[in-house]
């Protein structure tokens, strides 16, 4: 990749994600999280590490936040839109979790920067982490605003699965070994076995034929996969995931919403960066 | 069969067992060896099942494990391996969901540290036996008095523990330490009904006293599920709670309010004493005691008690009075007091006035008493402690319970074990009472097991859960728990059982069996059972009928100026009771609301933490009567600062490479105080004292990393309920 190219493609890039431009996508994998129903439980963070082969650093390790959990849950404390905290004993209105993982920007500030192309977008409008190009600088991780990238610090096979642990290594995807950028892929391998499956079928995927194991195992629903692509696309069947969308006004290619009806409670975090996320939260909820 | 007949895989079978034939003879194996002996070398899966494809996963139903709620799981198996697990949408516990403690059912089941042999102690060490010499070791030895001490217990293992209970004129002892023993006994007394429905879905309004319905308490991932359509529109329930250190459940509150522990009864009789005053609600059908318990609790006396304000408490009654269905919850915090059946009952009857009775608080079913739960308790521990002093017991059996690492040391129980002429621990993990045991029994995993279960909690559809092995057993030397007790059935001969070579065939012969007037779905039960995983059956609940019961003022206990303050000892949606400290997934998922990894804290409130001048990471001793424990200290303002919590899990002395060693445990330097009407043990009721030390040199508190603050960005953007409503809502 000449330097030219990436100048190149660069602009061209930034300008058609501000033109709206979609090109020639396949799907847009994208999420739906409602924080008015979530509980901040962790089962989606857990069922990641059951699904998506995620190592277990050790306490040493996590203390270096060498952790590599691909979907966190945050907690935090301060309700700036109530704004009331700071004077209030007790934390009266409970706790603010936000479920986090890679958040499959539009613009990707990580694509960018990767010196090999180890991070780029897929017709599936993905940011897809290429293992094994990937030559371990670190820079896409440097540029993501949500710190969502994980780096192997260390080959953890032995450490995090000794025997009969590796057992239950999911055989769809690999073992990350040291010096690998990795993070959420939104469960690529059951989109890929999901398409294969309808491919083997001929004929379409169907909204909700398949779900990322986070979704799926969510206790209160409160996280909503699909494809965005039909928001784009006239005359495809829309998915629930896009109907969400569209209730809740959040439009894709926009550094700030313009609502019609300001009530309604989707946002993206962080979209003022002009990141583009791909995954849309609705505002928790509080009666104050 | 004509050729033409010949399936394609039949084919194949034939050119496979020619093939294998061929590279045998290619390669230098001696040749003695057959085909058959050598098939496993060659190639495995020669003759795989028909509906095995390698590559292709194939989904099996099964019950998780994990917890006593009974939820139902899907495996996913592939080339012989259970590789991820998933809630099973037909199980009406919890309708496809699943909590993390039951994604981590795969690290108990593939854990490192399992036991894979029997044991037997000889000369001090436990030693490697067969099961021959340990099964005839046993027939020795248990003849005498014994006893059984194990977790809840339900379906077809509970009959057979009953049978062999039966036959050895035994006791058993179910021992839980999480659970809802007084809130059960007073549903009974006050509503007819231990266990009654929970309508979360209907309310408008939970007010709810430290039940962590969310997290911990009963059946979560089904409250969960129900709890999502309490928040939905058009009509967004409210959520209250009210306890002295921030669960679960309290931290997705719309209103937190913190509490004095110990106080709750007198908070909720102080709600009642203003629903009459304010707004004329009758207590004219209560008993006497009851209506001068609500008359003498008026909002100034109540807030010089508890802690809380005369505004909030106001609030709070203004709501339940003015805002649709309500529910009133009682959860650990209000049972865990000498007085905790009082403080319970006394919020029970802010449901009866409230007319909750047959709205949000409904009759359950209730499975057939010889599969319906054994649920355990702290009471069963205590009595199987007395019995162990008493030198009443020969025999003791332990299984799915660790009551060694639950028992308080004031419960003294090491040393009243020793007592115990033998003991048998049917086990997978060499945990702390395990090791103390004079022949083990590894049993396999519940993902390798035959079982049926019914969940403790019902939601008004009785089901009653399947769970199959979802794989091969990992060790042969292991057997599942229904396989051990039909083995000891038949060495007491109980004729019923003599038929049964294993318990596969005990559990399918039973469920085969089933009157279809009680199995639902009738034709071939068996093969239904398997495939949905669980058998629905028909069961009738009749009404429940309130009744007020009386309330004796509570003696609270004054407070003690050498213990200052009250341990709240909290359960957290993870490592549970500790049974869950040995897998790495959860040791590595940071708790909920301290996000805190790997280890044990204390939380305290700022101005107690600047009482003692400790900041976040700082170490202290927290002291009772019974013991001390250190802990790192994380400083919030979800705790009352008259307390102090601690969670649950860590303070492992056995229990393999991930739990040993790592953290404290609250439950050992618990007083050992009891609820006076259940005989429950009081888990909230202890007093401690604080002092800071230096911790051991090098040992952080380690945090998920990141903010506590948004610092002003829209992270997680919070609108106001009349935004809801106008939006989503019928407003």
């Amino acid at each position: 990749m000449s330097l030219q190219n990436i100048l190149q493609d660069w602009s061209k890039y930034r300008k058609g994600n501000e033109e709206g431009g979609f090109h020639d996508y396949e799907h847009l994998w994208g999420l739906a999280i409602d924080l008015n129903k979530c509980i901040g439980c962790n089962a989606c963070s857990v069922a990641c590490y059951a699904e998506n082969n995620l190592a277990v650093v050790g306490k040493d390790k996590f203390a270096k936040h060498q952790e590599m959990h691909w979907l966190r849950v945050e907690r935090y404390w301060d309700e700036p839109d109530l704004g009331e905290q700071a004077v209030s004993d007790y934390q009266s209105h409970g706790a603010s979790f936000l479920p986090m993982m890679c958040q499959q920007c539009m613009a990707a500030t990580c694509e960018p920067v990767c010196p090999v192309a180890a991070t780029y977008h897929t017709p599936d409008g993905l940011n897809a982490q290429v293992y094994n190009r990937c030559i371990g600088s670190r820079y896409c991780s440097n540029n993501c605003p949500y710190r969502l990238r994980y780096f192997n610090f260390y080959s953890y096979y032995e450490d995090s699965w000794p025997a009969p642990l590796n057992m239950q290594l999911n055989p769809d995807l690999t073992v990350r070994d040291k010096g690998v950028m990795e993070k959420c892929t939104f469960c690529v391998q059951r989109i890929r076995a999901a398409k294969d499956v309808a491919k083997h079928e001929h004929r379409e995927l169907q909204d909700g034929e398949f779900t990322t194991a986070c979704a799926q195992t969510c206790p209160t629903q409160a996280i909503v996969f699909g494809d965005l692509l039909s928001l784009h696309t006239a005359g495809k069947a829309e998915s629930t995931l896009s109907t969400l969308w569209r209730d809740q006004q959040v439009e894709l290619g926009r550094t700030e919403q313009h609502k019609q009806n300001p009530d309604k409670r989707g946002y993206r975090v962080l979209e003022g960066l002009n990141t583009d996320p791909k995954v849309m939260y609705l505002e928790r909820v509080r009666e104050v | 069969m004509a050729l033409d007949k010949i399936k394609r895989r039949d084919f194949l079978k034939i050119m496979g067992w020619g093939g294998a034939g061929a590279t045998l003879a290619g390669c230098d194996m001696p040749t003695t060896v057959t085909l058959e002996e050598g098939k496993e070398e060659v190639v495995s899966y020669l003759v795989p099942e028909e509906y095995v494809i390698p590559g292709i996963g194939v989904w099996y139903a099964s019950t998780c494990q994990q917890c006593a709620a009974g939820c139902g799981v899907h495996g996913r198996v592939r080339e012989g391996r259970v590789l991820k697990l998933e809630g099973n949408p037909e199980s009406a516990v919890n309708s496809g969901a699943l909590c993390q403690m039951g994604q981590s059912a795969l690290q108990t089941h593939y854990n490192p540290d399992r036991i894979q042999q029997p044991l037997l102690r000889s000369g001090g060490a436990l030693k490697k036996v067969s099961w021959d010499e340990a099964l005839a070791q046993l027939q020795q030895k248990a003849g005498g008095r014994s006893a059984w001490v194990t977790g809840t217990i339900s379906g077809h293992q509970a009959v057979l523990l009953d049978a062999y209970v039966k036959a050895t004129q035994a006791r058993h002892y179910p021992v839980e330490v999480v659970g809802s023993p007084v809130w059960n006994r007073v549903c009974q007394d006050m509503l007819g009904d231990a266990n009654p429905r929970l309508r979360i879905d209907e309310a408008d309004l939970i007010v709810s006293f430290g039940a962590d319905f969310l997290g911990t308490w009963n059946s979560p991932v089904h409250f969960s599920r129900q709890y999502a359509r309490f928040r939905q529109g058009p009509k967004r329930g409210m959520l209250i709670q009210i306890e002295p250190a921030m669960t679960l459940t309290g931290a997705n509150a719309d209103l937190w309010l913190a509490i004095r522990p110990g106080t709750e009864g007198v908070f909720a009789l102080g709600v009642a004493n203003v629903l009459v005053d304010r707004y004329q609600t009758s207590i004219a059908g209560l008993p006497a005691d009851a209506q001068k318990a609500i008359r003498l609790y008026t909002p100034d006396h109540v807030k010089d008690i508890t802690g809380v304000s005369v505004d909030q408490l106001m609030k709070v009654a203004e709501l339940l009075k003015k805002r649709g269905n309500s529910l009133v919850l009682a959860g650990s915090t209000a049972e865990g007091h000498s007085y905790g059946y009082q403080s319970v009952a006394s919020i029970m009857l802010l449901n009866i006035l409230l007319g909750n009775v047959g709205k949000t608080l409904q009759a359950n079913v209730h499975a057939p008493a010889q599969l319906a739960p054994r649920v355990g308790n702290t009471a069963n521990l205590v009595a199987f402690a007395e019995a162990a002093a008493a030198g009443n017991i020969d025999v003791a059996f332990f299984y799915g319970s660790n009551p060694l690492y639950l028992a308080p040391q004031s419960l003294g129980l090491k040393g009243k074990l020793d007592k115990v002429g033998f003991k048998v621990a049917l086990s997978s993990f060499m945990d702390e009472t395990t090791a103390q045991a004079d022949l083990v029994l590894p049993l396999a995993s519940a993902l390798e097991d035959w079982g049926s279960h019914v969940g403790a909690y019902q939601n008004g559809e009785l089901q009653v859960s399947i769970q199959q092995p979802l794989m091969e057993k990992l060790y042969p030397e292991t057997r599942g728990f229904g396989d051990v007790m039909l083995g000891l059935l038949k060495q007491r001969q109980v004729r019923e059982f003599a038929l049964y070579e294993d318990y596969y065939a005990y559990l399918r012969n039973a469920v085969a069996a089933m009157p279809a007037a009680l199995n639902k779905a009738g034709g071939n039960a068996w093969n239904n059972a398997l495939q949905h995983g669980v058998v629905a059956l028909n069961a009738g609940s009749g009404a429940l009928r309130p009744r007020a019961v009386s309330l004796p003022q509570p003696e609270m206990a004054a407070g003690d100026d050498g213990y200052p303050y009250h341990l709240v000892p909290s359960a957290r949606l993870g490592l549970w009771d500790g049974r869950h400290a040995n897998i790495p997934w959860l040791q590595e998922a940071p708790d909920q609301i301290t996000k805190v990894v790997w280890d044990s804290w204390v939380e305290l409130h700022p101005t107690t933490a600047a009482k003692l001048g400790v900041a976040r990471g700082d170490t202290v001793k927290i002291a009772s009567k019974a013991g001390a424990i250190e802990a790192k200290v994380y400083v919030y303002k979800g705790i009352h600062p008259d307390a102090i919590g601690v969670p649950l899990g860590q303070g492992h002395d056995e229990y393999g490479r991930y739990a040993k060693g790592r953290g404290v445990n609250p439950l050992s330097i618990l007083n050992d105080t009891k609820d006076q009407t259940t005989g429950e043990l009081a888990l909230h009721a202890t007093r401690v004292q604080l002092s800071r030390t230096a911790g051991k040199p090098g040992d952080k508190l380690v945090l998920m990393g990141g903010s506590e603050s948004q610092l002003g960005r829209k992270m997680v953007a919070t609108v106001k309920a009349e935004v809801f409503a106008r939006s989503e809502g019928d407003a």
